[in-house]
């Protein structure tokens, strides 16, 4: 499996005249772990939407390994290697753990080859192994704990074997073993060359995960580079003062210690 | 001549259609809900008014007057439209993460259609009755053309009580509320607006709309059945396709139309024939221009 | 068995079969108020062939239920654009254009109806509906059954993993609209008899009301609505010609079946049988079954 490159150019996106997305351009590297922070409304989850296809850009191209995927289809997107999660879970909530996550793969399987066929069980039940959650295959997953839904998300888009794998806030809501847990998955996920892109609130995770940070605010870039060197950048701390400063600051302080 | 009278009947027809396309468009443009049970009030209101009326061996032959039996049928469909508001409308505001589950209130409104519709089979039996008013004509003649007179009423009264309701939407502080809830049902909740305590006011009117409409249909006719509700009310829903949903005055053109497509399709082609126009009409719209001639694109396209 | 009771056997095979049909699109996520028309195809399509051009009862069902597809294949683009209200009146105009058309036939009886003389048993609808059963059981286990269960619950993420969402709408269309044919053929040759009236308003809804108080969730959902609703108002009509204190149950059992859709509504709007509730019923027999084994 290999990881890809994605970059946006020129990308614009407005709603009703509300301009959300700006002339954004920056590039994610092939196999990089990155992180598209910014404080709220900056326009994380509409970049990650533009990406996976769920509305279409009013300007610019998105290319994937310099092929311009914006004109793809949204269901055909994942067969280029864009998967992702959703920051408020979005899975099937009257399909089992083992349904939800076999969605994932559904793309790359014939229409009418039989879903519960014992080697493609077999496959997704690894998968599940995997992120630690062996133990829930049957069950419906509205009944399941946040934790664990969470999770499943990441397996779900994990399944796609995707190029490019986008996580939306996937740490918010787990204490701090489902964190930590979730990052070693991740770094797993790294270690075979997929590319890792994340919207994360929480510092601490990205700082620990990422090798590479880019901000947005007002649908804008003000700032890419290290995650050590965006807690120095003026610009992103203005961007954050009055709203997630704080958040900064003792992040900052977490570091010095 | 011949259709200078078909015209008339058309537009007699319409005017009921108009009132009855009034009252699902009004649920559907406030709450966004397809009350299936407006037949059956319908039919409810004329059947009571029946009842009390005539005299006879079947339960509630009272032989009361008309007007305080019409009167006693219209509120006993406002009743039955507050009980049907509370098993229906109230679980649209349960969120459920699906399509089908949003049919909640659909599937409640069709059981309700059966409640009622086998209730009065049940006390008055499934016979056709004659209901008339006791005045001696009821037609005006001039130049040869006939025009019903409870025809003719029932077109004012619609067109009257529309011209009401739209100017009551506008200013009063309920029709405010009710754009709210139309808007935006949680939004209205949180700018203040009681959602529990102003929704049975849509359901009210609509089962006064239907109770009237209702009995001015037995009165023009003269003839009530169980039955009367689901062949005017799949015309209504025609109509209120057709002047766009959630629209009141595009109801009353809708209507209008319908009943005038109805008496001359009927006079052209036969009786056999009636159902092909009215819903072909009505699949037709659907697929071209879903939002009707006056309709906006918005509405009865998440919920049922 | 007793004419009486494999009468009601055969109706109720039948209305599971036509369950079923309202089922597939269901499941999909697609109100479909229409089970009348695909019925009335069915029915004159089958009911013409063995008594106008004399086939044998099998090809007949089996070319009625092929057509009612075809037809349904055809009407699923432009339907498939509607949504919510809009596709629920769409559905119910097409059966309702259907039955208009079949009235102004007049080679297959026009207003009189059309009448068979071959007869549809036991013995021909019963395979016939564990074929129907079986097929839908099969359906739902593959990837497109798990493509048409994810639409129902969120189109847009089921579309951004690559489901090709119209492709498994029309698929669900085209297969409930055949089943909606082969329940038609069988009705017509179990009553001898077919006219537009067999399928009146209440037809459609009424087998919309199976699907929908049984569960969209599992294939057990409208063998679940169509027993309940097949089986309730028979006891209650034997009950009322039992005790002729309870004559009012004539005409009054259709009052008890509004009252019930409306309470289990209330009760358990996802349906009698859901996902949770086999789980619920899973868990506990395999309690059951660790304790036997531990004593």
């Amino acid at each position: 499996m290999n990881g890809a490159e994605l970059s946006l150019a020129g990308v614009c996106k407005s709603f009703g005249g509300l301009t959300v997305i700006d002339h954004l351009g920056f590039t994610v590297k092939r196999g990089s772990r990155t992180a598209l922070i910014g404080p709220n409304g900056a326009g994380k989850t509409t970049v990650f939407n533009l990406v996976s296809g769920v509305y279409p850009i009013d300007d610019g191209t998105i290319s994937l390994d310099g092929e311009d995927i914006s004109i793809v289809s949204p269901a055909g997107r994942i067969g280029h290697g864009i998967s992702r999660s959703f920051q408020n879970i979005r899975l099937m909530p009257h399909l089992s753990t083992i349904e939800n996550v076999m969605l994932g793969e559904h793309w790359r399987r014939p229409a009418f080859s039989l879903a519960r066929g014992r080697r493609a069980v077999e496959s997704v039940k690894a998968a599940l192994a995997d992120a630690g959650l062996q133990t829930y295959p049957g069950q419906v997953v509205a009944n399941l704990p946040y934790g664990i839904q969470k999770r499943i998300e990441v397996v779900r888009a994990l399944l796609a074997e995707p190029k490019i794998l986008m996580l939306d806030e996937p740490a918010a809501g787990l204490n701090n073993a489902e964190s930590d847990d979730l990052r070693a998955l991740l770094e797993r996920v790294s270690a075979r060359g997929i590319t890792l892109l994340v919207v994360e609130h929480d510092m601490h995770f990205v700082r620990r995960l990422c090798d590479h940070v880019v901000v947005l605010n007002f649908g804008r870039l003000i700032f890419e580079g290290t995650p050590e060197e965006v807690h120095r950048d003026p610009a992103v701390l203005e961007a954050y003062l009055g709203t997630d400063a704080r958040a900064v600051q003792s992040d900052n302080t977490a570091k010095a210690r | 001549m011949q259709s200078a009278q078909q015209l008339i009947n058309g537009l007699m027809l319409g005017g009921i259609l108009a009132f009855v396309a009034v009252a699902f468009t009004l649920t559907i443009g406030m709450l966004n809900f397809l009350n299936f049970t407006i037949p059956a009030l319908f039919m409810l209101a004329a059947m009571v008014t029946w009842a009390l009326s005539a005299s006879g061996e079947h339960i509630f032959a009272l032989g009361l007057p008309w007007y305080a039996a019409a009167a006693i049928g219209i509120a006993v469909a406002m009743v039955a439209s507050l009980i049907i508001e509370r098993f229906t409308y109230r679980y649209l505001k349960a969120h459920y993460g699906d399509a089908t589950e949003h049919a909640l209130p659909l599937v409640s409104s069709l059981g309700f259609l059966i409640i009622f519709e086998h209730a009065v089979i049940t006390l008055w039996g499934s016979d056709p009755q004659r209901l008339e008013l006791p005045f001696r004509d009821m037609d005006l003649h001039f130049a040869g053309l006939i025009v019903g007179i409870p025809h003719l009423f029932s077109l004012g009264l619609a067109i009257t009580l529309v011209w009401v309701l739209s100017w009551l939407l506008k200013r009063s502080s309920i029709g405010r509320a009710l754009r709210a809830i139309a808007e935006n049902p949680d939004a209205a909740t949180l700018m203040g607006v009681e959602v529990a305590r102003i929704v049975p006011v849509v359901f009210l009117v609509t089962g006064m709309l239907s109770a009237l409409a209702g009995i001015l249909y037995g009165f023009s006719y003269s003839t009530v059945t169980p039955y009367i509700g689901d062949a005017v009310a799949t015309d209504a829903i025609t109509g209120m396709v057709l002047g766009g949903l959630g629209n009141v005055w595009g109801a009353i053109v809708g209507g209008l139309l319908v009943g005038l497509i109805k008496v001359f399709a009927i006079s052209q082609f036969g009786a056999e024939i009636e159902k092909i126009p009215v819903w072909g009409l009505l699949l037709l719209i659907l697929i071209i221009r879903p939002t009707g001639i006056f309709g906006k694109s918005r509405l009865g396209r998440g919920k049922f | 068995m007793s004419g009486y009771m494999s009468g009601v056997l055969a109706v109720l095979l039948i209305n599971m079969v036509i369950a079923y049909s309202v089922f597939l699109p269901a499941a999909a996520g697609l109100l479909n108020l229409g089970a009348a028309g695909f019925v009335l195809i069915g029915g004159y399509t089958a009911g013409g062939l063995t008594s106008r051009a004399g086939w044998p009862l099998v090809p007949a069902i089996l070319v009625a239920g092929l057509f009612a597809g075809v037809v349904a294949f055809v009407l699923a683009f432009p339907i498939l654009r509607t949504r919510g209200v809009y596709m629920v009146l769409a559905t119910f105009a097409f059966a309702e254009v259907v039955g208009g058309i079949y009235l102004n036939i007049p080679s297959l009886g026009g207003a009189t109806g059309l009448s068979v003389s071959t007869y549809a048993g036991l013995p021909v609808i019963i395979p016939t509906t564990v074929c129907v059963v079986a097929f839908v059981a099969w359906l739902l286990s593959t990837r497109l059954g798990l493509a048409m269960r994810a639409a129902h619950d969120d189109e847009n993420v089921s579309l951004l993993f690559g489901v090709n969402l119209r492709m498994v709408q029309v698929a669900a269309f085209t297969a409930g609209g055949a089943l909606g044919g082969i329940g038609g053929a069988l009705l017509v040759h179990q009553f001898n008899f077919i006219d537009v009236q067999t399928t009146g308003v209440l037809f459609s809804i009424y087998v919309l009301l199976y699907v929908l108080i049984g569960g969209t969730q599992t294939a057990w959902g409208p063998f679940a609505g169509a027993l309940f609703f097949t089986v309730v108002p028979e006891i209650l009509r034997t009950m009322s010609k039992l005790d002729p204190s309870m004559k009012f149950l004539e005409a009054g059992r259709f009052i008890v079946f509004g009252i019930a859709v409306v309470l289990i509504m209330v009760v358990r709007p996802e349906g009698l049988i859901t996902r949770t509730l086999i789980e619920k019923v899973q868990g506990s027999l395999r309690r059951l079954a660790a304790r036997e084994t531990a004593a």
